[in-house]
C-alpha cells in the first residue's frame, strides 16, 4: 500500500506531507465542481455512484478496489456483481458507509447534491466529475486516473480515445453535418440541450442537434421537430432490438408521421454507451458516425484492412491494448449485445 | 367541560412516549444495513454512558450519524404536521382540514423552492443560509393561509366549505407554479426537488437546522397549546365563543400563524408528506376525546410515532433504494381516512 502512495506522491505538488510509515496520508485535490476534497491515500476502497464512473474504474483496471456501485452500473457485466448501494439518484448512504470507502465517485449531472452533503457529514470523501464536452470527458478520465494513483492508465485510455476521435475527424472532416434529433425519451419527447456532452458527442459524429436549448434535457415540441425536419432521429438503446419496436410504434402515431425522418425510417440506433460520459463514448460516437456518414467509411475501410503498415500508427493498437485489455480482464466476453466495441475493433484490425 | 386531570394527561402521554420509544428503537434497528439488536443495545448503552468515543463498529456510526438524525427529523416533522392539522381542524370546525387540503403545504413548498433558488445568489453565512429555506417556507405557508382564509370568507363569516374549496383551488394553482419554477431552475437541482416534493426525509442537515426546527416547534406548539381552552370553546361555533368571552380574532390569528410556521418548518425539510396532519388527529380524537388540552400533546406524539414508522418503511421496503415517505403515508393514510369517514357517516 505504501508503494501506491509513493507512486502518487512525487507526481503531485499538492500531495499532503507524506511519511512512509504513517498510513493515514491525505491528498488535497479540487474536483470538477470546484470543491476541495481530502482524499485518503492510497485509495483502496472505491464506491462509484454512476455507470460511467464504474466503467472508467474497470478501464483503469482498478475493479478490485471497487467495493460498491449502483443498480444502473451494468457494464462491464462484472460490475453487476458488485455490492449495490441503490440507485444513483437515491442511494442508501447507510450501505455506502458500511462499505468503508476511501473515496466515493459521483458525477454532477447524474447524482444529487444531497447525497454528497450526506457523505460529507459522515466524513466520507467524494470526488465529483462534471464533463460538458467530449474533451472534458477525456481530461476528466485523465484527472481521475491521477487521483486514483494510476496516471499512466488514464493517459493511455484518453490517448487512445483521442486518437479514435482524431481519426474520425479526418474521415468525416468536410462532410456537411447531418441534422439530427437525439431522442432521449419519446413520450413526452425529451432531447438533449446544447451544453451537454451528448450534444458535443453528436458534433464529433458529424451531426448537429436541431434542438437549441440551454436546458440540459428539454422537452421538445413535436411541431418544432416537424418544422425543423431532422435528417435523422438518433436513439440510444440498452437492449438490442428494443428501439426498433418503439420506432415502428412511433411511425403509427398521428403526430409523428409528419416528421419525414419517421415516415422514411431514417434512424440511427447506437449503444447507450453514448449516454455515459466514460471510456466507451469514443466508440459510441464512431458507431453513430458510421450510420450517419456511411460514405466516409465505405472506401477507407477496405483500405485500412489491406494496408497493414499504416494500421499501427492510425489505430495505435498498443494503446488500445493497454486501455482495453485491463478493461476486459474480468470480462472474457465483454460485449453483451454490444456492437460498439466489436464495430470499433473491426475497423482497426 | 370535564376538568382536566393532569394525572390522566400524564399517563396518556407516557403511554404514547413509550410507544414512540419502542418505535424509535425499531427504526434504529431496521435499515438497508442489518444491525443486530445486541450491537444496537451495546452502542446505545455507550451513548447513554457518554462513552460515544468507544463506539468503534461502523454499525454504531451508521446508527448514530445516519439513522438517528433522520429519526429525529421524522419526529419533529410528524409532530409539527399533526399539531398543525389539529389546529386547522379546530379553527375551521372541519374534520377535512389539514395543511395539505388548505394548500398551506403547497404554499410552503413554493416558498421553499424560492428560498433554494435565492440561496446561491445571496452571500449568507452558512448558519443563516441553512435556515433560509425554512423561513421562506414559513412565509409561503403564512401567505397561502391568509389568501385561503379570505377566499373562504363571506360577509365577515368563514364558511367551511368555501374555505376548503378555496384550499383546493389554491393548491392546484400553486402546483402549477411549482412545475413552472422547477422548469426554470437549474436542472441538476430539479431532480433533488422532485424527490423532496414527494416527501423525503433522506436529506441530511446541519445541527443548526435541527435546533431551528425544534425551537420553532416548541414556540409554535406552545402558542397553540396556550389557546387550547379557546379552541375547545370554538368547537361550538365562533359566535358562541365570542359570547363566552373568547377573543376569537386574536386566537384565530395566533393559531393560524403558529400552524403556518409548523407547516412551513415541516415542508421545508421533508417536502409534501400528506395525511399525517389529517389522520393522526382523527385517531387521537377517537381514542382520547376532543379536548384540545389532551388532543394537542397526544396528537404531537402520535404524529411523531406515525412519521417514524412511515419513514422506516420508506427506508426498508425497497432497500437499498428508498421510497418517498409521502408515498408511504398516502398508502396507509388514504384507506384509513376512508374508513374513518364511513364510520362517521354510519
Amino acid at each position: 500500500m505504501a508503494v501506491f502512495s509513493c507512486a502518487a506522491a512525487p507526481s503531485h505538488a499538492q500531495s499532503a506531507t507524506h511519511s512512509s510509515t504513517e498510513p493515514p496520508a491525505f491528498r488535497e485535490v479540487v474536483d470538477e465542481t470546484g470543491r476541495s476534497v481530502r482524499i485518503p491515500q492510497p485509495v483502496r476502497r472505491i464506491v462509484s455512484l454512476a455507470p460511467s464512473l464504474t466503467e472508467t474504474i474497470y478501464a483503469f483496471g482498478l475493479q478490485d478496489r471497487l467495493v460498491g456501485d449502483t443498480d444502473q452500473c451494468d457494464y462491464p457485466p462484472d460490475a453487476q456483481k458488485k455490492t449495490k448501494v441503490g440507485g444513483g439518484i437515491n442511494p442508501s448512504v447507510e450501505v455506502i458507509a458500511s462499505l468503508h470507502p476511501d473515496l466515493v465517485l459521483v458525477t454532477k449531472s447524474y447524482n444529487r447534491l444531497n447525497t454528497v452533503h450526506s457523505l460529507e457529514e459522515l466524513g466520507i470523501a467524494s470526488y465529483a466529475t462534471d464533463p460538458h464536452t467530449v474533451a472534458d470527458i477525456l481530461s476528466s478520465i485523465k484527472t481521475l486516473a491521477d487521483v486514483l494513483g494510476v496516471p499512466d492508465a488514464g493517459a493511455s485510455i484518453a490517448g487512445e480515445m483521442q486518437h479514435r476521435l482524431d481519426d474520425l475527424g479526418h474521415r468525416i472532416g468536410d462532410l456537411p453535418p447531418k441534422r439530427v434529433l437525439f431522442v432521449v425519451w419519446t413520450q413526452p419527447l425529451i432531447s438533449t440541450g446544447q451544453h451537454t456532452f451528448l450534444a458535443d458527442a453528436l458534433r464529433h459524429a458529424g451531426a448537429v442537434s436541431i434542438v437549441n436549448s440551454s436546458e440540459n434535457w428539454p422537452q421538445v415540441n413535436l411541431e418544432e421537430v416537424a418544422k425543423l425536419q431532422p435528417d435523422f432521429l438518433v436513439f440510444a438503446e440498452s437492449q438490442p432490438g428494443g428501439t426498433s419496436r418503439e420506432v415502428e410504434k412511433l411511425a403509427t402515431l398521428p403526430g409523428w408521421k409528419i416528421v419525414h425522418a419517421v415516415r422514411d425510417r431514417r434512424y440511427a440506433v447506437i449503444s447507450d454507451a453514448v449516454n455515459r460520459p466514460g471510456p466507451r463514448i469514443a466508440s459510441a460516437i464512431e458507431e453513430l458516425a458510421r450510420q450517419l456518414h456511411p460514405e466516409a467509411f465505405a472506401e477507407k475501410r477496405p483500405d485500412a484492412k489491406k494496408d497493414t503498415k499504416k494500421e499501427p500508427e492510425e489505430e495505435n493498437p498498443a494503446s488500445r491494448l493497454i486501455g482495453f485489455a485491463q478493461f476486459s480482464l474480468n470480462v472474457p466476453h465483454a460485449p453483451h449485445g454490444y456492437p460498439s466495441s466489436a464495430g470499433g475493433c473491426s475497423c482497426g484490425h | 367541560m370535564r376538568p382536566l386531570t393532569f394525572r390522566k394527561l400524564f399517563f396518556q402521554c407516557l403511554i404514547l412516549a413509550l410507544i414512540l420509544f419502542f418505535v424509535v428503537i425499531a427504526a434504529l434497528k431496521f435499515g438497508a444495513v442489518p444491525v443486530s439488536l445486541y450491537a444496537l443495545g451495546r452502542d446505545l448503552l455507550r451513548v447513554v454512558l457518554r462513552q460515544s468515543s468507544q463506539i468503534s463498529s461502523d454499525y454504531g456510526l451508521i446508527i448514530q450519524n445516519i439513522r438517528f438524525p433522520r429519526i429525529l427529523l421524522a419526529i419533529i416533522v410528524g409532530a409539527s404536521l399533526s399539531v398543525a392539522g389539529t389546529s386547522f381542524q379546530a379553527l375551521l370546525r372541519n374534520p377535512l382540514a389539514d395543511p395539505y387540503v388548505l394548500g398551506v403545504s403547497s404554499g410552503a413548498a413554493v416558498g421553499a423552492i424560492l428560498g433554494l433558488m435565492a440561496e446561491p445568489l445571496l452571500t449568507l453565512p452558512p448558519a443563516l443560509g441553512a435556515v433560509l429555506t425554512p423561513l421562506c417556507a414559513f412565509f409561503g405557508a403564512a401567505i397561502t393561509i391568509t389568501a385561503v382564509y379570505f377566499l373562504g370568507r363571506r360577509q365577515g363569516q368563514i364558511e367551511s366549505n368555501t374555505l376548503l374549496l378555496g384550499g383546493v383551488i389554491v393548491t392546484s394553482f400553486l402546483s402549477s407554479i411549482i412545475v413552472f419554477l422547477m422548469r426554470i431552475v437549474n436542472t441538476s437541482n430539479t431532480r433533488g426537488m422532485v424527490f423532496w416534493l414527494m416527501g423525503d426525509l433522506s436529506t441530511s442537515f446541519q445541527k443548526s437546522v435541527f435546533w431551528f426546527l425544534a425551537a420553532g416547534f416548541f414556540v409554535a406548539g406552545g402558542v397553540i397549546y396556550a389557546t387550547a381552552n379557546d379552541l375547545n370553546i370554538l368547537l361550538s361555533g365562533e359566535k358562541e365563543a365570542m359570547h363566552l368571552g373568547v377573543d376569537v380574532r386574536r386566537v384565530r390569528l395566533a393559531v393560524y400563524v403558529a400552524a403556518s410556521l409548523l407547516t412551513g418548518l415541516a415542508v421545508s425539510v421533508s417536502g409534501a408528506v400528506g395525511f399525517v396532519g389529517l389522520i393522526v388527529p382523527h385517531i387521537m380524537r377517537f381514542i382520547f376525546g376532543s379536548d384540545h388540552r389532551t388532543l394537542l400533546p397526544t396528537a404531537a406524539l402520535g404524529g411523531a410515532i406515525a412519521m417514524v414508522i412511515a419513514d422506516t418503511l420508506a427506508r426498508i421496503v425497497v432497500a437499498p433504494n428508498e421510497l418517498p415517505v409521502g408515498a408511504v403515508t398516502a398508502v396507509v393514510g388514504a384507506p384509513l381516512f376512508i374508513y374513518l369517514l364511513r364510520r362517521r357517516l354510519a
